[in-house]
């Protein structure tokens, strides 16, 4: 039972292979098997089902829907659910569309053996393959040679924040010698501060933290529906999602909470500036996105979970709604460019839809997005009052940058032309995603925060009046600001220098300083140590081979006179040794070294015959190696 | 019985020279149906092997020299099962591949047959000397197949092969003299030499003996810097050769590091345990970043194999760490290691294969001629990215199961070796994401517009390949199981 919410979808896309024939009902069965995915997540998280698999010693894949995998092994599915709808139904005309269905659905398989692991093994396992399955999505369309690089380094990426999990699984075994969550309890603090560290790590990456964050970039590369569903409750949620899982025993490192607060905070205001500074409407959004997981990291690292998963929740489903929509917009305008889109008019059923996601990404009350964004802020102010500031202060940059995309992709604008409009069911799928965006709003009525502890099984803090109060301000504030600046046609640029906004925009120049900094010297360092390769190690070989060479020269000349001579003399050569060794070691040397001799004897008669030629220089180096032998049983009593 | 394994193919290897030119043709089917036998009994083999002995079983032993204490003795345990079981798996498979044998089939079968016998004799033999009779006979095996059946610069790279790994098996034999030496009653058989460890753990002479038998398997594994020999082997050999090479030749040097090396001299072995893991952590990332710099697909897939052993020998090194770390820890780690062997020799040989399909279509292993071929090819591409991404250590293949416990061995173990060496795992998703986007991405240059997709008797060799790397990688156990037998024994220094 507990597999259930994997194999479903493993099922569901060999399913949507075998009908490939067949493209209308195809599609259908991708949205049907998500759906069911969603049922059989239900089900087993009605159940708290658990279950394993065993590989060896100490090797059992465990798995549990249990905590927090409760709620996330039915998010995921209910939210591709809605991608995967879109996306049946909106790349009409890709001729690749079976695959891109598939790859989908395998993706979420990934995710929710992720989201059910239970052992150490067992979340790489679903860690690694989301990543490799992200690579497939971002690298669709392969024809084009970008994609596939973008794919690549947005796999290369994250794969180096998946060694911290190698790490912390190594760690948990060498403590505990179990992979278990469970077990992480009894693992000694040195031990314990290294897996904290290796989950930072891995969940910084995932999460597209700061220095990792530009991947989501490369990750622009795929189509529209793999935005949507990597940037919400899949791939980069698995890095919130495995600190808010294990934090209750990772907090008990000392340096836990802070560094992850400290990761979390940073990235939130550097990404809020980023998203305010890009032109690019999907790039904008990845920017967000990284900033709102900060948020996330830090509810995880000043301690309420809770917190957190809300704001996991919610910012899955708004996320989701946002790059849908930004989708019909690149379809209706054929550009992503701020400055080109203002499509209010055209599209107003969109641009409402779009407003919600707008609203509940600036945290405007009532939606629940709000409710779990002061939720952080009380959280980080019970932390201190710097990191309250700061959590404030990003949460202004949300609102403003929520406000700014919407005024700018969905602002008034010319009525009329557009290249494309959206399909029933892509509309349909934009309704259901803002539908559950503002359901989300009932976490405002009491016991909102009691059902968060909950489904979390962790903390979250009702924040004071003054936190309230300086919450909703900052809202007003920054809706404001960008009203006003709307109004007078700076909110694009902000009327900040083009170089400066460039550079903010392409996140802070991490890019660069990687490539200038990793990734060119590692290749250097491959291409020079390929030289060392063949210009001095490969000497060592060349010699070798250079001796045996000259040696065989000089028995080849030999050979050409008498060959048979030659070989025989070998051998007779060895019994005269296996004599000598006779009268030195009683033993009974002599017996071994005969056989050998008249074996070589044969084999050389043999080999002469086959491969006249290639054979000298067996025959030197066994004379080398006889003489060897002869020589140490000689001289050993 | 698994004299049968060794004697049948080389019984068969000497008829195939014996069939007369007119009938030549049934070189290829008579060595197919040969393959098969051995393939058979290791079957057979793993249905008797019982996971819950320690030690060796299903042994058959016959006096050969008594006076000099050789005998004829083969036998089985978790080690030597697992490659057996993966030699007779790559020989048949490399011997169904169609390649060009330049119009001597008789040789050509009858060269593979024999070096398949040699090949399960190395592994099968519990008799040192009886182990270095076949480990150089392997050599002149592998000398003929890339001499006469290579291309480009064959001749050249075949001597240098030959030559360079016959002096590593001279520094080998020497180890082996030395070992027979402290024996007393005199005796080459390994059984006894394991049960009675007579190499005392101190002293010069054990030094010596366990550097000459590391050069040896040093040379042949390869680790960095012994490792010249082998990407100018692989690049003129034929690709069912360079299959054999990589997935079998190379397990030789591991194998005797496992059951000489360590099984003989543990203490001696566990003295200098750090620094091959030094050394194998050299070879990772060595490995991986030379392999970053190629252009040439064969040559790229060679420099990996560098990188993998190093995993390998990696793993070896921390099972051999006694005292250090955490027992589960090391059994762990040998485990991986065992498991490594035999996931590299699958995927390794599948891309090698891979490699001699794209070179008959395309006549050039430079990366920069090809592209987009996914679409004109999607078996040969599907084969392909499954095996490399298998070759980068994704889960659910073969590659990660082995170097996951790998790393999470040696991490109690070596922690900074481990941590080091995970990088290695980085540069090598790297590299492989690269030659997948290279051969198979992008825009498919006009004159491949003829390619063709794999044949049927190409995927006859290559499907099996690509299962086996699915089941390990998803149901291990079977293999795990087996290998654990040896890894406990091996690890917590029990005496069988």
């Amino acid at each position: 039972m507990v597999w259930l919410p994997v194999f479903v979808p493993l099922i569901g896309g060999l399913v949507i292979l075998a009908l490939r024939r067949n493209e209308t009902v195809a599609r259908a069965a991708s949205v049907v098997s998500m759906v069911v995915t969603v049922l059989a997540a239900w089900y087993a998280a009605s159940i708290q089902a658990t279950g394993e698999w065993t590989w060896g010693a100490g090797l059992d894949l465990a798995v549990s829907v249990t905590d927090f995998g409760r709620v996330m092994v039915v998010l995921v599915p209910v939210i591709a659910a809605a991608v995967i709808g879109f996306a049946a139904t909106n790349s009409e005309g890709d001729r690749a569309i079976i695959k891109l269905l598939v790859v989908l659905t395998w993706f979420v398989a990934a995710m929710e053996l992720l989201v059910i692991a239970n052992d150490f093994l067992t979340l790489l396992i679903g860690w690694e393959l989301v990543g490799a399955a992200s690579w497939g999505l971002i690298g669709h369309n392969w024809r084009d040679p970008d994609r596939p690089r973008s794919a690549r380094e947005a796999f290369v990426t994250t794969r180096f924040g998946d060694l911290g999990i190698y790490v912390a699984a190594g760690a948990v075994f060498a403590a505990t010698g179990s992979l278990r969550y469970d077990d992480l309890g009894s693992a000694s603090p040195g031990w314990l501060a290294i897996v904290a560290g290796g989950l930072i790590l891995a969940a910084a990456a995932k999460s597209a933290q700061v220095p990792f964050s530009p991947w989501l970039f490369s990750a622009m590369a795929g189509p529209t529906p793999v935005s949507a569903l990597l940037h919400s409750a899949t791939m980069v949620a698995a890095g919130a999602y495995i600190l808010i899982r294990l934090e209750p025993v990772l907090s008990v490192v000392s340096w836990f909470g802070p560094v992850v607060v400290g990761i979390g905070l940073v990235t939130a205001l550097a990404g809020g500036m980023v998203t305010l500074a890009q032109q690019d409407l999907k790039k904008a959004l990845a920017g967000s996105t990284s900033a709102q997981y900060g948020l996330m990291l830090i509810a995880v690292g000043t301690g309420f979970t809770a917190a957190a998963v809300g704001q996991l929740t919610a910012h899955a489903l708004f996320k989701s709604l946002l790059f849908l929509a930004a989708g019909v917009a690149l379809h209706a305008r054929g550009t992503l460019d701020l400055a080109k889109l203002r499509l209010g008019t055209a599209l107003p059923r969109v641009a409402v839809l779009f407003g919600i996601g707008a609203l509940a990404l600036g945290a405007v009350p009532p939606l629940g997005a709000a409710f779990t964004k002061e939720a952080v802020l009380a959280g980080a102010f019970h932390a201190g009052i710097w990191v309250g500031l700061g959590t404030a202060a990003a949460g202004l940059l949300s609102t403003l940058y929520a406000a700014r995309l919407h005024l700018l992709a969905f602002g008034p604008g010319p009525a009329g032309e557009v290249h494309g409009s959206p399909k029933r069911g892509e509309v349909l799928a934009l309704a259901v995603l803002a539908g559950l965006t503002v359901v989300l709003g009932v976490l405002w009525l009491p016991g909102g925060d009691g059902f968060l502890e909950r489904a979390a099984e962790g903390l979250i803090l009702a924040p004071t009046l003054a936190e309230t109060v300086l919450s909703w301000g900052l809202v007003a504030v920054g809706i404001t600001v960008a009203f006003f600046a709307w109004r007078r046609g700076r909110l694009v640029a902000f009327g900040i220098p083009s170089r400066t906004r460039a550079f903010i925009a392409g996140w802070w120049g991490i890019p660069t300083a990687a490539r200038v900094l990793i990734v060119d010297p590692v290749s250097r360092l491959g291409q020079w140590l390929f030289i060392a390769d063949r210009r001095v190690l490969a000497r060592i070989a060349d010699s070798v081979a250079g001796f045996g060479e000259l040696m065989s020269r000089v028995l080849k000349r030999a050979v050409d006179r008498a060959i048979d001579a030659v070989v025989w003399g070998i051998a007779a050569g060895t019994l005269r040794g296996a004599e000598i060794s006779r009268l030195v070691d009683d033993r009974g040397v002599d017996a071994g070294v005969e056989q050998l001799a008249s074996g070589i004897g044969v084999a050389g008669e043999r080999s002469r015959r086959t491969q006249t030629g290639m054979s000298y220089h067996y025959y030197t180096m066994m004379m080398i190696g006889l003489v060897v032998v002869i020589a140490v049983a000689s001289f050993w009593r | 019985m698994l004299t049968l394994a060794i004697f049948v193919p080389l019984l068969v290897a000497a008829i195939t020279l014996a069939i007369p030119k007119k009938y030549e043709h049934y070189a290829r089917p008579l060595a197919i149906g040969t393959s098969f036998v051995p393939l058979a009994i290791v079957i057979a083999a793993w249905a008797q092997f019982d996971i819950g002995t320690a030690g060796f079983q299903l042994v058959e032993t016959t006096a050969w020299i008594p006076s000099l204490g050789v005998s004829y003795t083969v036998g089985v345990d978790g080690l030597s099962l697992a490659l057996v079981a993966l030699t007779a798996l790559l020989f048949t498979v490399s011997i169904i591949f169609p390649i060009d044998d330049h119009g001597k089939p008789r040789a050509y079968f009858a060269t593979f047959l024999f070096l398949e016998a040699i090949s399960l004799g190395v592994f099968l033999s519990l008799d040192l000397i009886l182990f270095f009779v076949f480990w150089d006979l392997s050599l002149v095996g592998m000398y003929f197949l890339i001499g006469i059946w290579g291309h480009g610069d064959a001749q050249r790279s075949a001597l240098k092969f030959f030559l360079y790994t016959l002096l590593g098996s001279l520094a080998l034999l020497l180890g082996i003299l030395g070992i027979y030496l402290y024996t007393d009653p005199r005796t080459f058989n390994m059984i006894d030499i394991i049960a009675n460890l007579p190499v005392p753990a101190g002293g010069l002479g054990p030094v010596l003996i366990f550097f000459g038998l590391g050069l040896g398997f040093a040379v042949k594994t390869p680790l960095v810097p012994f490792h010249t020999w082998l990407p100018p082997a692989h690049v003129d050999a034929p690709a069912p050769a360079s299959t054999i090479l990589a997935g079998v030749l190379l397990k030789m040097g591991t194998y005797g590091f496992i059951r000489i090396s360590l099984q003989m001299m543990p203490e001696t072995f566990q003295r200098f345990a750090l620094p091959l893991g030094i050394l194998a952590v050299i070879s990772i990332l060595y490995g991986a970043l030379v392999a970053m710099a190629q252009t040439n697909l064969k040559r790229l897939i060679a420099y990996t194999s560098v990188n993998h052993m190093g995993y390998v020998i990696l793993g070896i090194a921390a099972a051999g760490a006694l005292g250090v770390g955490s027992e589960a820890s090391r059994s762990l780690a040998m485990t991986g290691a065992v498991v490594e062997m035999v996931a590299h020799g699958l995927i390794t040989g599948a891309l090698f294969l891979v490699s001699g399909s794209i070179l008959a279509r395309g006549e050039t292993y430079e990366l920069d001629q090809y592209g987009g071929l996914a679409g004109r090819a999607p078996r040969l591409a599907g084969i392909t990215m499954l095996a490399a991404f298998a070759s980068l250590g994704l889960p659910g293949l073969a590659g990660f199961v082995a170097e996951f416990q790998i790393f999470a061995g040696t991490l109690g173990v070596f922690p900074w070796l481990a941590g080091i060496g995970l990088l290695g795992i980085v540069i090598t998703a790297a590299l492989f994401l690269r030659m997948i986007q290279q051969v198979f991405l992008g825009d498919l240059p006009v004159r491949w517009d003829g390619w063709r997709d794999l044949s049927r008797a190409e995927l006859y060799a290559l499907v099996p390949l690509a299962a086996l790397v699915v089941i390990i990688g998803v149901a291990p156990a079977w293999l795990i199981r087996v290998v654990d037998s040896l890894s406990q024994v091996v690890t917590a220094g029990i005496v069988p």
